[in-house]
């Protein structure tokens, strides 16, 4: 079948089987492989794409469904020059990434987050990243991370005299 | 600016962070084919039929391959003889036992043809338990037996010493199988060639280099391991990357194109080794004023189908029985068997998490006894520089538990309301632990690290062990800028490829910072040398005159006689002062009697104390942490971020151990292989980890540092189960401590 979306702000026309799934298409047609298959059934998050700005679990998820819509994954959050986005500088710089694994779904997950809530309680990002599971960080500093980059945006926001 | 000791970002982290990092599943070769096998399905039985012809058929299929195509032994394991055959033959001896593996042009078609390969198996009743095992007319699961390796630690006269003991506690303690659960499943890609390249997630590749060329009948030479991104490991991508690293350069050399074997997340469990079953029963004996003086303990490993690690394991749940504590009179008996379930090997902890659960609870149980502090006995009977520990091994130096409980001591303060509430119970627990660091007297520890320096200053490290997350290569390149006097940013660490690095052994027994960063530390120094040479040569003066600063080579005594280090290095070049160095950590040859388990054991200890103070709700069994506190000494921390990550993540494995996860066997069949059944911690279950470094200067590290990778599992764990059993007013002896168990106790409780 033949499809249509925009991923990472280009417009993606591809063929593919019917019964794909989004990350395959995301991985293997686009080459996109910062996104990851950790459990394959919706679980463990490390696939997570932003839908429309909303996070998936691309695994679970028809290629299908992408036709139309707009898809954000990891290659698209830092700058087109390379500059990483806050979320992914406060997450160097708090030490929320050990393997890596996790780390672009928490990236999105988080990034769904903050464009919706700019200061998330501790429980508002426990919610968010719920779905997301990490095995090397015991989670303390992704919790740091968010917060970290939610302040960040804000005084970016600030300094910028309007919000994106 | 010297980086030792401060917050330093990882130094691969922006490569994960964007998604650019390449993990084994990343990679993508023309022609590329994808293997899964056909795992038994049973635990117990002898192969009578092997029919794959459906399979064969099956559009897309391009391969099958069955023991008979395996052109070398067809074995695998850590200590020879080895005993885990790549694709079995004949014996069944667990479920997940892979039998053939299926090459086909997807991943997707490989699986949907493994399924259709008919394995006829006569099944025998298995063995699932450790004394069905152990029985005397059991059926043997290996022809050498069921004991898979049994050891004994004797240190004066326990039994006699019970006589003097005022009190004596006994109990049997049991902690059931945990999965490693890293995010990345297992996953290997092999690319023939003139040689074969193995990409592999893994931990050791030298290990893997060996059992790869043993297992295609050639010699190590013809084939190269390069470690991808590891997406977590935790000790578990040894003995699986192995097996399935074999199983694809078998695969690539036969069909000469690349193959791809990835895991899905059920064979990670099932297939895949595990944290060891115990069954620990523990006695110890004190003076009335607390001093310990006896203790008598046997530890019963559940080891699964195969040894892996099991020798190394059972030897690891020897030495450190006693805890950290000094007892004169000691006699532990470690028995490992064979099952027929997933087989057991590394897991971060390494045997130390179960012991450590059955040592912590008896000395609670002695302290109640003796209406002594529990943090009190603890300081008591505490090793100190100059004590013989279990092993009668004397530290002189760094041995910090003390401080770390005083540190611990000093944090105290009522974390519970003072008002009796109906709802909730509270309790606070304490837990210390000491965990050996370097293979030590378990086998050969030897680390090659290389340095480099560039013309242009910058910085390249090379070393054979792998960073899986740990913040290893941020070490080694803190480790080479502290030397070299240039900035982080221009130090760089060579992903590990067997043909571009030094062997360095395993990556594992929290080695890395310590034996791995000696190594890094002297070939460092090595290059300073020809550096501070050079430029004593150009400043005309002695070279202890120089040292190498923020990019700089500086005149001591005049700081503003300074040449720029890539000129310095730039004139070593053209002078002829080698600006690379190959060096070798090794730690010092053990002097141990292995029947006795006496002598020196390990090159250093991490030591430990934690306190953790929780909210235990009595309807529903949920236990809310409100308070840990974990205090370790690591000689000399390097990068904060690094140690506090470590401590975090290893605690919430610990807590996991402790009352969450838990491997469901029925009839030799795991119940629970994916996250939906599998308790895996979640953000909402994580714990407030505050981290307490203790720096007592480790003679034995770089820059006086130790490891911490393992030891905040063990502890983390045990001081669970204590702060537990303190708000429930019940000793529990039996990890994981689940909801259920809580509120079973509590209402065992009310009908008493």
């Amino acid at each position: 079948m033949n499809l249509h979306f925009i991923c990472n702000g280009q417009a993606v026309q591809i063929d593919v089987e019917p019964n794909a799934r989004a990350i395959d298409v995301l991985r293997d047609v686009l080459g996109l492989t910062g996104t990851k298959e950790g459990c394959g059934r919706g679980e463990c998050g490390a696939c997570t794409v932003l839908l429309d700005g909303k996070p998936v679990n691309s695994c679970m998820v028809l290629a299908g469904k992408l036709e139309g819509r707009t898809v954000l994954t990891i290659e698209g959050v830092a700058g087109a020059d390379g500059s990483l986005h806050p979320i992914q500088e406060a997450f160097l710089d708090v030490g929320a990434v050990q393997c890596g694994f996790c780390t672009p779904g928490m990236v999105l997950s988080t990034k769904a987050l903050l464009d919706e809530n700019d200061s998330p309680t501790i429980d508002e990002i426990e919610d968010a990243l719920s779905g997301n599971l990490c095995r090397c960080t015991g989670y303390g500093k992704i919790v740091d991370g968010v917060l970290e980059a939610s302040e960040r945006l804000a005084q970016g926001t600030q300094e910028h005299g309007a919000k994106p | 600016m010297n980086v030792i000791g401060k917050k330093v970002r990882k130094v691969d982290g922006q490569e994960l962070i964007t998604g650019r990092a390449k993990f084994a599943g990343d990679y993508r070769f023309p022609g590329m084919v994808y293997g899964s096998v056909k795992r038994a399905g049973v635990p117990a039985g002898r192969i009578t039929k092997i029919d794959a012809d459906a399979a064969r058929q099956l559009p897309g299929v391009v391969d099958v391959l069955t023991a008979a195509d395996i052109p070398g032994p067809n074995l695998i394991g850590v200590l020879p003889p080895f005993d885990q055959p790549l694709l079995a033959s004949d014996e069944i001896r667990y479920d997940g036992e892979s039998v053939v593996l299926v090459i086909a042009e997807s991943a997707e078609i490989a699986r949907r043809a493994a399924e259709k390969v008919s394995v006829t198996i006569n099944p025998y009743d298995p063995i699932l338990t450790v004394d069905d095992a152990l029985a005397p007319d059991a059926r043997k699961i290996h022809e050498t037996g069921n004991v898979t390796f049994t050891k004994k630690l004797i240190k004066g006269d326990a039994a006699a010493a019970f006589e003097g003991a005022d009190v004596i506690v006994e109990g049997v303690y049991e902690t059931s199988n945990q999965d490693h659960a890293y995010l990345e499943p297992e996953t290997v890609c092999a690319v023939p060639g003139r040689r074969i390249t193995l990409y592999a997630s893994c931990q050791s590749p030298f290990h893997i280099r060996g059992h790869v060329a043993a297992n295609l009948n050639l010699p190590a030479s013809s084939v190269k391991v390069v470690q991808a991104s590891t997406g977590g490991s935790f000790g578990g991508k040894d003995d699986v990357a192995t097996e399935i690293g074999a199983l694809a350069c078998i695969a690539a050399l036969r069909l000469n194109r690349p193959v791809m074997i990835a895991h899905e997340r059920a064979e990670s469990m099932i297939g895949s080794n595990l944290r060891h079953a115990a069954r620990i029963r523990c006695k110890t004996g004190a003076t009335k004023d607390g001093k310990i003086v006896a203790r008598d303990v046997n530890v019963l490993l559940d080891g699964g189908a195969y040894a892996s690690e099991s020798p190394f394991v059972t030897m690891k749940t020897l030495i450190h029985a006693a805890g950290p504590y000094t007892i004169e009179n000691l006699f532990v008996e470690s028995t490992t068997v064979y099952t027929n379930k997933t087989y057991c090997g590394a897991f971060r902890g390494f045997g130390v998490p179960q012991v450590t659960f059955a040592s912590e609870s008896q000395i609670d149980e002695l302290a109640d006894k003796l209406g002594m502090d529990r943090l009190e006995i603890r300081r008591l009977n505490g090793l100190k520089a100059g004590d013989a520990n279990a092993t009668g091994q004397v530290y002189q130096q760094s041995v910090g538990l003390q401080e770390t409980i005083t540190k611990i001591a000093e944090s105290v303060e009522t974390s519970a309301p003072t008002t009796e509430d109906d709802r909730y119970l509270y309790g606070t627990g304490y837990a210390c632990v000491a965990q050996g660091i370097s293979n030590g007297a378990e086998g050969v520890d030897v680390t090659g690290a290389s340095v480099q320096m560039s013309q242009d200053g910058s910085v390249l490290v090379g070393i054979g062990l792998t960073e899986l997350g740990q913040g290893s290569r941020t070490v080694w390149a803190q480790l080479a800028s502290a030397i070299l006097g240039v900035s982080l940013d221009r130090v760089s660490v060579r992903l590990v490829d067997t043909d571009g690095v030094h062997d360095s052994g395993p990556t594992v027994a929290s080695r890395s910072t310590t034996v791995g960063g000696m190594a890094v530390l002297k070939a460092a120094e090595e290059v300073k040398k020809s550096l501070v040479t050079m430029a004593g040569l150009m400043m005309k003066t002695d070279a202890e005159n120089i040292e190498l600063r923020d990019g700089f080579a500086i005149l001591k005594m005049d700081d503003n006689a300074r040449i720029p280090i890539p000129d310095v290095a730039t004139a070593a070049y053209w002078t002829g002062f080698p600006l690379m160095n190959l060096a070798f950590s090794k730690a010092p040859d053990a002097d141990y009697d292995h029947d006795t388990h006496q002598g020196d054991v390990y090159i250093a200890y991490n030591y430990g104390t934690h306190r953790m103070d929780v909210r235990v709700d009595k309807l529903t069994g949920q236990v809310k942490v409100l308070n840990h506190l974990a205090a370790h000494d690591v000689g000399k921390v390097i990068n904060p971020l690094g140690l506090e990550g470590q401590i975090e993540g290893a605690s919430l494995i610990g807590f996991g151990f402790a009352h969450m996860e838990k491997i469901r066997y029925r009839d030799g069949i795991i119940q629970n292989a994916n996250f939906a059944d599998y308790a895996l911690p979640s953000i909402k279950d994580r714990i407030p980890t505050a981290t307490i470094p203790v720096e007592d200067h480790n003679p034995t590290g770089p820059f006086g540092a130790k490891g911490a990778g393992e030891p905040p599992v063990a502890a983390a764990g045990a001081v669970f189960a204590n702060a537990v059993s303190d708000a429930v007013g019940v000793r529990f002896e039996r990890l994981p401590i689940t909801r259920e168990d809580i509120v079973e106790a509590i209402e065992r409780g009310n009908h008493d």
